[in-house]
């Protein structure tokens, strides 16, 4: 299983290995996440710099209150509930949908969206609600999705949302909550949709040094390096797009249109984190009809802070996964405690994986 | 452990190794079983002798490459060629759903007694069971097999040094079911489902060099070598760069956020050799087996990690698999 441009990466270490100072660098994106695991980034790296992972895996930022209103809706027996995996090992505050799942509730794994169609005109009889979870790369496959369920006058198919914002929660992160990190790695797939300008405020506001990247190792180490460029020197602090084959400075207009047609900004709670104001995009008055908590008439609860774990200071790079007493202990890939155990993208996961299950116990002893 | 069964507890990896000890074990424990070899091997007589059995539920029942009842019958033949056995006798028990098309029974049965033949292996018990519609998902399928195993075969502890063989691209059975459930196949995925019995006999004399074999079935190539580092007390360095795949089963994992090294093979052996015999082994083997590989090596270390060497220089560790991937792959 090879890697491209190998002898590019090396080099880039070599120069990365140069840096002789301290420094923090979170990587906002689960995608990154799991990539700088998967290549065995953190073994490459000089000592002074450490990776922390951010809250951009939209599982692991997802409420309790969230999974508890999914189940909340399978009590209807006429409700089919189709989610992406991760999702569904996500504990809410009495149960997960795996385990729903077990007991018999109607729940479907998909890879696409596409499969709600097909599900909505196989079981006439039946609801499909399906788990719409994501961040702006997401969001605009639901809004064609809802589009077209409303073009074609589905009345069985139904979305409940929980998508989210990248720049409300940097603008909470970074100034309400004065995250303290050296230099931010940002995501390229969510600034492929927004485009550079929302990321922008990470250098220009708040004096962070931030890198738009891709999802190759080079495209990391190229983060990377560029960061502990402009760490070394202050004014060089910019937000660099490093991700230009994807990224266009306004984005995808199509894909941003297609949001603004179908969603409407609102505050909600991040996991972990608290309520960040105008962070959700919730569907609009005109789709209504498709809000599965419109359908069946609820709200999501507040389930407050899950204290069994650490993830909220951990999406907020506070601590790493080794800090957490539940870490590899309470909390392990088959038993997750929290969000970012559960998704192969979470942080928890993402480092339990790579330092192995003993070295785990090893760290948060 | 939960209150009731959930998909994972079948997926051959933790949950799967957690259940059984924890509830057969505890009821029927006994050295030989304990062992969790692919087969028991014991002394009749003065032969020594691998006897095991295994279950087929896969879901499409037909599927590029193979279908279930040629899949039953490598897969008891296969961990019968992974214990050092020549297998001799199958025998097969069928819980078929009321109102199975007796058309496509008879395709599996052609399609069992086809690699029987291929394989030189009869299938001389069986038994049939019919349940009622909606009480089984089609049909589901038993094999037992008995066999001798070869002499030149001797497994021993492995030691530092220790060459890591697999005998051609990995995660090709399990990633076509994937593909098929999830509306991805195209004709370059494949099942690589076949017996494993000619890469034994091709070996022959050789096989005095290898200390260990597994199939990588259920949980992939990195939950058997993690497995084998647990039983063995050792660590492993496998190098991702050598590891053979087909392009099209990489795309597709790259695609989906899928990790082939968890997807399983149902035609593929890995074997353990004396250290300096690796690249003899690999050599006779590649002779019926061209993309066979040496992937790694085995070294000391007691916390019994395998370690991913990954292309650009970096390590990482890797675990049993931990969740289910995708129910009901064979």
């Amino acid at each position: 299983m090879g890697v491209e441009n190998v002898d590019a990466v090396h080099k880039m270490i070599q120069r990365i290995m140069l840096f002789s100072g301290n420094a923090r660098i979170m990587e906002i994106c689960g995608t990154h996440t799991h990539q700088i695991a998967r290549y065995g980034i953190r073994s490459l790296l000089p000592k002074g710099i450490r990776l922390v992972s951010g809250p951009g895996c939209p599982v692991c930022v997802t409420e309790a209150g969230y999974i508890d209103t999914a189940i909340t809706i399978l009590d209807d027996p006429d409700v089919k509930i189709m989610s992406f995996g991760d999702l569904i090992r996500v504990p809410g505050s009495r149960s997960s949908l795996q385990e729903q799942k077990a007991m018999g509730k109607d729940i479907s794994v998909v890879y696409s969206p596409e499969d709600a169609f097909r599900a909505a005109a196989e079981h006439p009889d039946k609801q499909t609600v399906f788990l719409a979870v994501g961040f702006e790369t997401t969001a605009p496959l639901f809004a064609a999705l809802v589009k077209q369920a409303d073009k074609m006058n589905i009345n069985n198919l139904f979305f409940l949302t929980a998508l989210k914002q990248m720049e409300p929660v940097l603008h909470h992160m970074l100034g309400t909550l004065e995250l303290k990190v050296d230099g931010l790695i940002c995501p390229g797939h969510v600034a492929a949709i927004t485009g550079q300008n929302p990321f922008q405020i990470i250098s220009d506001k708040y004096g962070v040094p931030a890198a738009i990247c891709g999802f190759e190792a080079l495209d990391i180490f190229a983060g990377i390096h560029e960061l502990i460029q402009q760490i070394s020197d202050k004014e060089a602090v910019r937000t660099a797009n490093l991700y230009k084959r994807c990224v266009r400075e306004d984005g995808n207009t199509m894909a941003k249109s297609l949001i603004d047609d179908v969603f409407a900004p609102a505050d909600v709670v991040w996991r972990g984190i608290g309520m960040v104001p105008d962070s959700a995009y919730v569907i609009n008055k005109r789709y209504k009809r498709f809000d599965a908590l419109e359908r069946f008439g609820i709200r999501i609860p507040d389930s407050g802070r899950p204290n069994t774990c650490l993830c909220g200071d951990i999406l907020l790079g506070k601590t790493e996964p080794g800090g957490c007493p539940a870490f590899g202990r309470t909390c392990t890939p088959e038993n997750p405690a929290g969000p970012c155990m559960v998704s192969s993208e979470g942080a928890c996961s993402a480092w339990y994986k790579e330092m192995g299950e003993e070295r785990c116990l090893q760290e948060s002893n | 452990m939960p209150a009731r069964i959930q998909l994972s507890h079948g997926d051959g990896g933790k949950k799967t190794s957690a259940l059984i000890k924890e509830v057969f074990y505890k009821h029927f424990g006994n050295e030989l079983l304990e062992k969790s070899r692919d087969a028991a091997i014991f002394a009749l007589g003065d032969r020594k002798v691998a006897f095991t059995t295994d279950s087929f539920v896969v879901q499409p029942i037909f599927f590029s490459g193979g279908d279930i009842g040629k899949l039953a019958v490598c897969g008891t033949v296969n961990d019968l060629a992974a214990a050092g056995a020549e297998p001799l006798y199958l025998s097969t028990s069928f819980i078929i759903e009321e109102g199975f098309e007796i058309g496509q029974l008879e395709k599996i049965a052609r399609s069992m007694g086809d690699i029987c033949r291929q394989v030189g292996v009869s299938i001389v018990a069986g038994d049939t069971k019919v349940v009622e519609k909606g009480f089984a998902d089609g049909l589901y399928i038993n094999t037992s097999g008995i066999g001798v195993v070869m002499e030149s075969y001797i497994p021993r502890d492995l030691l530092d040094g220790d060459e890591i063989i697999i005998t051609g691209t990995i995660a090709e059975h399990g990633t076509t079911i994937l593909a098929l459930r999830h509306g991805f196949q195209n004709e370059h995925i494949c099942s690589d489902c076949k017996p494993l019995k000619k890469i034994i006999e091709h070996l022959g004399e050789a096989l005095c060099h290898v200390k260990c074999m597994t199939d990588p079935t259920r949980g992939g190539l990195a939950t058997v070598l993690c497995e084998i580092a647990e039983f063995h007390n050792m660590g492993m360095i496998i190098e991702e760069e050598k590891l053979p795949i087909h392009p099209h089963v990489q795309t597709l994992h790259q695609i989906l956020g899928t990790n082939p090294m968890f997807f399983a093979s149902e035609g593929r052996l890995v074997l353990f050799v004396e250290k300096g015999q690796g690249t003899k082994i690999c050599r006779l083997i590649c002779e019926i087996e061209k993309d066979a590989a040496i992937i790694g090596t085995v070294i000391s270390d007691d916390r019994k990690f395998v370690r991913l060497r990954t292309p650009i220089g970096g390590q990482r560790i890797l675990t049993i698999l931990q969740n289910e991937m995708i129910p009901r792959i064979c």
